[in-house]
């Protein structure tokens, strides 16, 4: 069976069960939004299938492969974190040649958005130009799968459409799960909606029920995105 | 090859100031051991002292751009031990 599969995630931090036995599935093509208010455990889910953060229970497997640790994801799975995570004291151009293959590396080097840092380090950065460059390079891994923690976050609205742009071209062969409080941004461009609550997970099929689970004010119907 | 890349821009950062508080530490300390001994010593505890405060403290969320380049936590330690032991042994050996 192909495609990424994640199952019984459980994780408690002290007192509060914060993933009760999620299931998610991903396949490439697909591109999920991963919706819930602060503190639902997006980010925590995310880590978890990642593999840098540890949960008390969980099953993952890609391509029917299972997956228990870090590095034998390294052409599996690549991970937006949701804070800047580039090295400062290294320069772009080689930042680029590490990250990615020689294709994927002369393609990033090529884009309009990076060619005139290409010789500065990533300290010289602002916090927008820096999440551009982790996100192409991100995009532009050899991974299958991509979960991406809040890539529109400090993004003008002008990187914001090239990053939906960017994303939807590479979901042709790759799966994404993405989770944004942007969820208009998100929903214009996915594939499947769920919704975290209360450690559990739930598919979105209309718009409403957005609202009806507590995610969305009610005044939000006015607002209904393209995909529901 | 892109793995070494990895590993070099992690280690790179902590050069300069393990180095320096070793030269610094070996200089005040001239009467008790020898220059280069000295040195040695300091850096080979130094350095992972340095990589605990750089990364584990200050910037934590850089792990995550190793991490996507398959290397984990362990190995970076490992990198750093073996490398900076190797380095403290070259300068009490000239």
């Amino acid at each position: 069976m192909s495609g990424l599969h994640v199952d019984s995630i459980r994780k408690r931090f002290g007192d509060k069960q914060i993933l009760n036995d999620i299931f998610i599935s991903c396949k490439p093509g697909q591109i999920i939004a991963l919706l819930g208010r602060n503190g639902s455990g997006k980010s925590t889910l995310l880590k978890i299938i990642f593999g840098s953060l540890s949960a008390d229970n969980k099953f993952i497997k890609v391509d029917d492969r299972k997956i228990d640790s870090l590095y034998q994801k390294r052409k599996l799975i690549r991970y937006l974190a949701q804070d800047n995570f580039l090295p400062n004291h290294v320069k772009i151009k080689n930042i680029i040649q590490c990250f990615c293959d020689k294709k994927n590396a002369a393609l990033v080097m090529e884009n309009n958005l990076i060619v005139p840092s290409l010789q500065k380090k990533v300290n010289q950065l602002s916090g927008g130009e820096k999440r551009i460059l982790e996100i192409l390079l991100v995009v532009h891994s050899d991974a299958k799968y991509v979960l991406l923690d809040e890539p529109f976050n400090g993004s003008s609205p002008l990187h914001v459409e090239i990053i939906k742009s960017l994303i939807k071209e590479h979901s042709k062969d790759k799966g994404f799960i993405i989770t944004d409080h942007d969820y208009e941004n998100v929903l214009d461009i996915s594939s499947t909606v769920i919704l975290m609550d209360n450690g559990n997970t739930r598919v979105i099929k209309e718009f409403s029920e957005l609202i009806e689970f507590g995610y969305l004010p009610a005044r939000s119907e006015r607002i209904q995105p393209p995909n529901l | 090859m892109r793995t070494v890349y990895g590993l070099w821009f992690f280690y790179k950062k902590l050069i300069i100031p393990s180095l320096v508080v070793s030269i610094a530490l070996s200089y005040l300390m001239t009467a008790a051991s020898n220059f280069l001994i000295g040195i040695g010593i300091s850096y080979i505890f130094l350095t992972p002292t340095f990589h605990y405060l750089t990364y584990e403290l200050k910037n934590p969320n850089e792990y995550y751009f190793y991490y996507n380049i398959g290397l984990s936590k362990f190995i970076l330690w490992t990198n750093t031990l073996v490398i900076s032991t190797m380095i403290g042994l070259l300068f009490m050996l000239i």
